[in-house]
Formats: structure tokens, sequence, C-alpha cells
């Protein structure tokens, strides 16, 4: 599985809102993205978009609800149109089963189209360990597939790099001369990987959709580069998390229409490719084998928990990182895993485990704009709160994870506000501690403990001598309202 | 002509207002009152539980809550000053109490009866600011839609509504005024460096705008964005909507 | 060393992994859910034959109806989403444009699929008129694989039909099969699609339930391959700006015939 660093949250969130280069991209993206998202459903009919996010949730919601026997019908109609399915619990044995796919069929050279389960499972660093060559061919998968990084973003796994440094790298790692021409970039890229595709023996591609009444998968892309992996090599293999089963062919249309608009705000991607079993005898070429893998590795914690299982409706579009004030700040990276931003937020303390995640769930405003921007209606901010209402006082799998003095403040806070008395007496005692420190009714940087956070960018106001509760029974009680009272 | 049965209405003033800015209490009844809603103060509140709810201490806030239930239980209208006091109290203490039927059912009962002060002045009284908004004659306004206010109680024109009819005030654009201001709560201390990321843009927002003042409905986000244009001392006013409506409060 | 999943049976038939009942298992587990089909079967999965034959007859008769509008949409649509779209009233008017085409890119070698549009539209005599030489990207057998993949790569264009083209998307959706290799398509920098009236579509439902149709009619067929095409290859994996003609062609053309 791909390294886990998320309890770096804090010191590469810190990092990563310093570093103006990141700053500058995400700003490009979100902003971009974004735009184009909210175009392309200001396009759509008035209440239209409404309707495709609530068919495709209805959708997702059944799927998940019977995934055991959606799995079933997809193996079933899989293996009916020739292909393979074989199912992995964990990484390590989707890496094995790959990994003996490749054996079996005398693979040297793996031309592969973007795939996030991929990187969950860090396949590549498994494939070449055996002596594979492995060769990521969405440019965006290259670029970081050159840097040894994780994608930052769902959808645009390098949006962090600027083009000075792609053309660094490519000058370093591919030794053409340096060119920050992004045209000159992708002709590079086009040229390198051009041969590769034509030589390799095995295509891997993730899916974003498995229907289940035609065994088919279903891959979306812009670049071609999917198109050729699973068309020219001798064998295809398709990676896929369980959830990505929909049940009829009726049912893609809708997604189609989701998902572009929501990802990068195009109406539709230049590419859908739909793949049913290996090529027919009577086919003029494509690869002799078709393999699925479907893969479990904690997805069916997440749907085993009512609360969190709505996370599994994601079409990974990326609309919620786009929207999301966070991750607009601290990048993909900060996250510490493959998925970043809200719904990362959900699913990586789901798939790694809460007590290493914890701090994803919490660096959130609960502000929603995640939820507005999802194309299924997930619920991102509900199952934010669920995660921290596990982590502070939740089931015992979570325990442990919370936080004692933050526990304690809780109780104390909890306490003094049960009681309009404490809480009057808390106020004047505040008031006379901090009256003499402050200016101008407010306090400055201080360094009082937990306070000094807020301060140290903003004054915080001080105790008001009189409550509220004291003006209004001392003068507002006895008064009447204008009308009644003229 | 006979008066119209005046609107009762029982005001849940927020802790924070309470204790931080009780003026902004006066200018809601002041308001509220202006409106012709004949207002009441249910003694003994203090906070809804909200804080310790978006903490993930459910437990702890389950005993506000539940406080705060039976101090609100058959008052009619209950009107809060905060988008995010209200989203708790509307949408959130239905989950807090999911499996709680008696709990759930007063819940529920209050859900529907409580309201945004906005929402409730435009929704149910049907007020429209007939006296001038400021005392020093005209104000420019740049409204900031508080998260819990636009998302959770999908209150979106009534404020800015209000602020346009009010006469004297002139509201202006704020430039990406639905992007949250980075307080959130507990967020603000628990992760500083990117709440004052936020708040820079907000602030940069507020200033860009080229109003006089900042409004919003939401004390918490507002002391928020105060304490960062106090300590960096702009020329910019911040003030809870209750106070720009508030005649003479200017 | 240990490997981490059973052979269920052979290797070369059966699954890696582990037992797929086992795996389902523990998603009923998770579910908290009995076996079986659901409770409240999902209707389309529930339509018969003659239900989805109906359906798509409804969708052809209203494509019939609509063509004239449909064939209008499309081109717009088509033209938004990347295409140059040529209108042209029938296969001559087509070649013509085909054939400056050749001409104006200097193509010396264009590849086409073996399709019965070609035998309506003769393009191997407008491509040559033009200088070129136009080949079909057909395999005799596995030895011309590599020769026809060295070919395709050399060639400046591709030339297809299409199985369907859709008003709503701009998309031209190619079924690869004899005739039709997944490449030509892909391959050569500028791909040219040739659509008749009869190819149209209006909606993705259209389409969809005319492939359902072929697939629940005798023997439950989807073909290997469905594609949709829809604008040139672009990528905007750099600094968001975007470039055309990463992996499969920079420019595309529709060559629309208002007549078969």
């Amino acid at each position: 599985m791909a390294e886990v660093v998320t309890r770096q949250f804090v010191p590469a969130s810190q990092a990563a809102v310093k570093d103006a280069q990141l700053r500058q991209a995400l700003r490009r993206a979100g902003t971009g993205f974004d735009g184009t998202r909210r175009e392309a459903i200001e396009e759509v009919t008035p209440g239209v978009w409404e309707q495709w996010r609530v068919q495709a949730r209805r959708i997702k919601e059944h799927t998940i609800g019977h995934l055991d026997y959606y799995l079933e019908m997809l193996e079933r109609n899989v293996t009916a149109a020739g292909g393979r399915v074989h199912f992995a619990v964990d990484a390590e044995q989707a890496n094995a089963i790959v990994s003996e796919i490749a054996r079996a069929n005398g693979v040297w050279t793996v031309t592969k189209s973007k795939s996030m389960v991929s990187e969950e499972l860090g396949l590549n660093h498994v494939l070449e360990a055996q002596g594979i060559d492995v060769f990521e061919t969405d440019l965006g998968e290259y670029i970081i597939q050159l840097a040894d990084e994780t994608p930052s973003h769902l959808v645009a796994p390098a949006l962090h790099k600027t083009r000075g440094q792609v053309a660094q790298l490519f000058a370093d790692q591919l030794g053409v001369p340096y060119s920050d021409d992004i045209e000159e970039m992708a002709r590079i890229a086009r040229v390198v990987l051009r041969q590769k595709f034509l030589d390799a023996d095995m295509g891997i591609s993730g899916a974003n959709f498995l229907v289940a009444e035609t065994g088919s998968l279903v891959i979306i892309t812009n670049e071609g580069n999917g198109r050729l992996c699973t068309s020219a090599p001798r064998v295809h293999v398709g990676l896929a998390g369980m959830e990505k089963v929909i049940p009829s062919l009726q049912d893609l249309a809708v997604f189609l229409r989701l998902l572009p608009r929501s990802a990068t705000g195009q109406r539709i991607t230049s590419y859908m490719s739909m793949v049913t079993g290996p090529r027919r005898s009577e086919d003029e070429d494509g690869p002799e084998e078709f393999h699925l893998v479907i893969v479990d590795n904690g997805r069916s914690r997440l749907l085993a928990d009512p609360a969190l299982r709505e996370s599994l409706y994601c079409i990974r579009c990326g609309a919620c990182l786009n929207v999301c004030p966070v991750y607009q700040r601290v990048g993909g990276h900060a996250y510490g895993w493959v998925y970043p931003g809200p719904i990362g937020s959900i699913v990586t303390p789901g798939l790694v485990g809460v007590g290493q995640a914890k701090d994803l769930p919490n660096a959130s405003t609960l502000c929603g704009a995640c939820r507005d921007a999802c194309p299924v209606q997930i619920n991102i901010p509900r199952m934010l709160l669920h995660l921290r209402h596990n982590i502070a006082e939740g089931p015992e799998q979570y325990e442990g994870t919370g936080s004692d003095t933050e526990s304690l403040l809780a109780r104390g806070f909890a306490s003094v506000m049960s009681s309009p008395r404490l809480l009057n007496i808390g106020r004047r005692i505040g008031r006379r501690l901090l009256a003499p420190i402050a200016k101008g009714g407010v306090l400055g940087p201080t360094r009082i403990p937990l306070v000094s956070r807020w301060t140290r960018a903003r004054d915080l106001p001080i105790p008001a001598p009189r409550s509220f509760s004291e003006v209004w029974r001392d003068e507002l009680a006895g008064q009447q309202s204008n009308r009644s009272g003229d | 002509m006979s008066q119209p049965q005046p609107i009762r209405a029982s005001l849940f003033v927020t802790c924070i207002v309470d204790q931080l800015y009780p003026e902004v209490g006066v200018s809601v009844v002041r308001v509220l009152r202006k409106a012709g809603v004949d207002v009441d103060f249910p003694e003994g509140q203090t906070c809804c539980g909200q804080p310790l709810y978006n903490s993930g201490f459910t437990v702890e806030a389950r005993r506000l809550a539940e406080r705060t239930l039976d101090i609100l239980d058959d008052r009619g209208y209950v009107v809060v000053p905060s988008g995010s006091c209200g989203a708790m109290m509307r949408v959130f203490y239905l989950d807090l109490f999911a499996d709680d039927p008696e709990m759930l059912a007063r819940a529920n009962d209050l859900s529907h009866r409580i309201y945004e002060f906005t929402e409730f002045l435009s929704d149910v009284v049907g007020y429209e600011p007939r006296t001038v908004g400021a005392a020093n004659g005209g104000t420019t306004v740049a409204y900031h839609p508080s998260c819990h206010l636009l998302r959770e109680m999908e209150v979106k024109e009534a404020p800015q509504g209000l602020l346009d009819a009010a006469p004297g005030v002139e509201r202006v654009e704020l430039p990406d005024a639905e992007q949250c201001c980075g307080f959130g709560g507990t967020f603000a201390v628990k992760y500083p460096h990117i709440s004052e990321e936020m708040l820079a843009d907000k602030v940069a927002a507020a200033t860009a705008s080229g109003a006089d003042t900042l409004t919003a409905c939401d004390m918490g986000c507002l002391m928020h964005i105060g304490g960062a244009v106090s300590r960096q001392g702009l020329p910019l006013r911040v003030r809870h909507i209750a106070q720009v409506l508030d005649s003479g409060a200017g | 060393m240990g490997i981490p999943f059973n052979r269920v049976s052979g290797s070369q038939s059966g699954s890696l992994g582990i037992p797929s009942q086992q795996f389902r298992e523990t998603v009923r587990a998770a579910l908290g859910r009995e076996s079986g089909a659901p409770a409240e079967p999902y209707e389309v999965l529930t339509q018969e034959l003659p239900e989805i034959e109906a359906q798509a007859q409804a969708a052809r008769d209203r494509i019939a109806r609509e063509r004239p509008e449909l064939l209008d949409q499309l081109a717009a649509t088509a033209g938004l989403r990347g295409w140059n779209v040529q209108r042209c009233e029938g296969a001559e008017e087509g070649l013509d444009y085909v054939a400056w085409l050749v001409r104006s890119l200097g193509a010396t070698s264009v590849a086409r699929s073996e399709q019965p549009v070609f035998d309506t539209a003769p393009v191997d005599a407008a491509v040559a008129g033009a200088g070129g030489l136009c080949w079909p990207a057909v395999y005799d057998g596995p030895a011309s694989r590599t020769e026809v993949r060295q070919r395709l790569a050399e060639s400046g264009m591709g030339i297809t039909g299409a199985d369907y083209a859709i008003a709503e998307t701009g998309s031209v959706v190619v079924l690869p099969r004899r005739g039709l290799s997944r490449l030509v398509s892909v391959v050569p920098p500028v791909h040219v699609a040739i659509v008749r009236p009869s190819d149209v579509v209006g909606t993705l439902d259209d389409l969809f339930a005319l492939r359902r149709l072929e697939y629940a009619r005798d023997g439950g067929e989807m073909g290997s391959y469905l594609n949709f095409i829809t604008g040139p290859s672009r990528t905007a994996d750099i600094e968001q700006t975007i470039v055309v003609g990463v992996h499969g062609p920079r420019e595309v053309h529709m060559v629309l015939l208002n007549k078969e």
C-alpha cells in the first residue's frame, strides 16, 4: 500500500501554506476548475441539474446497498464476455494478483492509464521490484511518476507543479533540453510514451464505472492514453474499488452528464471507452486477455458504518477539492495519502484507520461548500462530524485517538454553560483578569496558552461588563414592541 | 383601522452575544420591536451546544441541547441572531437526538419554530426597514454570508433584501462572498495557520469591496474577521446586521 | 515464499485472490443484509426483451421524426466540443472535403477502416487524387500486426465511419470489430469520421437503449469495445493550460452527410 503520512498533517500543512508556488498553482486550478464547473451547470436547464444529482444518488444508494448482489452480477457478466474477475481484500493481495497476471503472461513492459486505486495500492513499485518497466501515460501521472511523488488532486495529479518545475524534471529525468513551453513538454511526453504504448505487453487502467448488467468497465479520459492502454497490449488489467458498480447500461447516461461537468467543467470528455471482455475472435484487434481486479482494502469498513456508507458513492470528480477552502490552502500532499480534500478526509481515515488520520476530519470549518458541489449529494460535513464524534467519545475502535485535554475542556465548557450563574461568575472573573492587559476592550498578542493561537493574528474581545441577560433584566424587559406600544 | 395582533417571539440571544457582545442583543431587540414583534427573553439560556457538537463531544452537547430545549419548549417562535446556532437548533439537534424519540419530538418541534433573525424579519414578519440605517447619514455595507446560515439554514436572500431595503444603506458586493472566513469554531485555534490564510483573503475581499462596514448574521465569524481588522488597524467597521438595521447604532 | 492468494482453479481460467463468494460474504456482513436479489427489484433490470425492444423502437421512431433537427444539433454541439464539422449533401461532397484535407495536410499515408460507409464513399480514389495513399488498416494475421501498427504510427490521417453519433454530446461512437482497428481513430494525428444521417441518435439515453437491445438479443453480446470520441485528444495537466493532441489526434473532422 502507498505510504501513509497522515500523521504529518499539521507540519505538512504549515509548510504548504508558506509555499507561494503551491498557492499560486492551487489558486489557478481551483478558480479554473470551479469556474468552468459553475458555467457548465448554469448551462443546464435549471432544476435539471438537481434532478440528475438526485437520480445519480439513488442509483448509488441502491447499488451500494445491495453491493454483494451487483458484484455477483458483474462477475457473471464479465466472465460470460470472456474476462476474468479477481477479488482482493487488501493492497498486498491486489498487488500479488496483478504480479501473478504479469508473470503468467511474460510481461516486461506495462503502460498505465490513470488509476487512483493503483496509487492507493502502491502497485508501480511492486511491479518494478519484479523487474517490470511501468509507465504512467496520463501526462499528470507521468509527471509525478518521474518526480516519484503521489498525486495531489483526484483529477489533476500534478496540479502542484509549475511549468518550470515540470521542465526541470523533464530535463533531469529524460535528458531533453530545458523548455518550459507547455506544448513542447506535452509533445515530449507523447514521443516518449508513443513507443511504450506499442511495445507494452500489458495495459493497466482504472475504472470510472463498472456496469453489472453487461460486465463492462468504463473509463473516461481526455488524452487518449486510456484508449491506447486498453487496446494495444496483449493483456488488459482493470483495477477498481468495489464501489464502482452501477446496475445497468442506462444508468451510465446520468453519470456521463455529471462527472465531466463536475470534474473539469467539460460537457463531456474527449473519450469514453467501454471495455467488455477481451477481443473477440472476429475483432480486428484488442487484448487477448481481460482481467478485472476488484479491491476492498478497507472499503467494507466504510460500508459497515451506515453513517459513513455514502462516502462510497463518490465518483472521484474532485469538485469538493476545488471548492474546499482548506484544500485550496494546503494542497493535496498535506493530507498525507492518496485521497485528499473533503472526501479524502472521510475515505482516508476509513481506509488507513482513524487513529492514524485524526487531523483530517478535524481540519475543516464545516462550511459545507463540498456538499453543495458534490454531484451525488454526499453529505461530507455530516460524516466529518460523525468521525469527530468517534474520535472524541466514540466506539471502542477509536478509543485512544481523542485528546484528554480537549475532553477535559469540553466537559468544563459544558459544566459552565449548564449554569447561568457559573457563566456570569466566570465572565466577571475573566473580565477582571483580562481588563488590565486589554486595550480598547480587546486582547492583543498574548502568551496565554490556547488563547495565543487565536491572538497571533486576531484581537480577542474580553467579556462584557454586563451580560445581555443583565441588560435585558435591567433595561429591556419592561418595554413592549413599538407598534403594540403606540 | 385596527392594529394587527403583534407577533410574539422568544429571543435566543446566543452565548457569544450574551457574554461578549450584549450591544448586538440590544440592537436585535430594538429592530424586532420596531418591526412590531413582541419580544420575550426566556431566562436561563446559555449555549445551544454547537461548539461541543462540532468538536465531536455529542454527550456533552446533548446536555446543553436538552437544557436549551427545556427553556424553549412551548415558546412559539424562537429568533436567534446567528446562522450557526440556528443551524444547530434547526438541523443538528435532529441528528443529536436521532436515537431518542422523546427528545427528537421536542427537537423537531423546535426546528419548525426557530428562525434566524433576518429570516424571521423577512419571511414571518414581512418587515421593511423604514428608518435610516445609520445615524450619520448613510453607509456602504458589504455582506458576508456565513456558511451555516447559507448552507445549513439555506438563508440567502433575506439579509441582502433587508440591507437593500434599508434607507441610508448602500450594499456593495463582497468579492468571493461565499468563501468561508476560516473561523469554524475550534478550527481557528486547532489549525490557526490555515484559518489565518482564509481570514486574510476574507479581510482583503472586504477591503476590496470599498465598503465602510462589513456585516454578517453571525458574531462568531464577525469576531474572527473583526479581530483581524482591529489588529491591522483597518478603516473598516465590523457590525452584526442587527446593528446596521438598528437606527442610531450605526 | 507464501503467496497471499488462493487459486480457485487452473491458472489460466481461474480467479486469483480470495474466492468471490467469500468477498461477497464480507460485503454482505458489512451491509447486514440477507443474500439474494434486492427486495425491491431494480426497475431497469426487470425489463424483458419485448420491453427493451419497445424502448429502442420508441427511440428510433423519435430519432426518425426529428432527424433534420438532430443533424443540426449534432453539428452545433460537435463544433463546440472541438470537431471541425463539415456538412455535406452527400458522399461526393464529403470526399471532396477529405481530398482537400489530405492535400492541405500533405498527408501521404492515410489509414482507414473497412466499414460499409466506404462502399458508398470510395475514399481511396479521393485520397489518391489528392496525392495520398489510402490503405485499410486491417490485420491479415499475427505476422502483419507489427507492420500495421508501424504503418499506422507513420500515417498522417485515419478515416473511420461511425456506428452512432450523439446529438446531445457531439460524440462519434465507434464499435471496433472486424474491419475497424481500435487504433485507426487514435494513433494518427488527424482523425476524420464520416457520419451518415442514419448514424445519428438524440441522446445518451437513446444510445444506451439501442445498445441494450443488441445486448439483450440472442446471446447477449455487448461487443468488446465501445468508444465515444468527442473532439481532439487534450490535456490540461500542466498549469491547467489546454494542449491538444497529447496521445490521440490533435485534429478531428466530422464529415456529416445530409443524405446517406
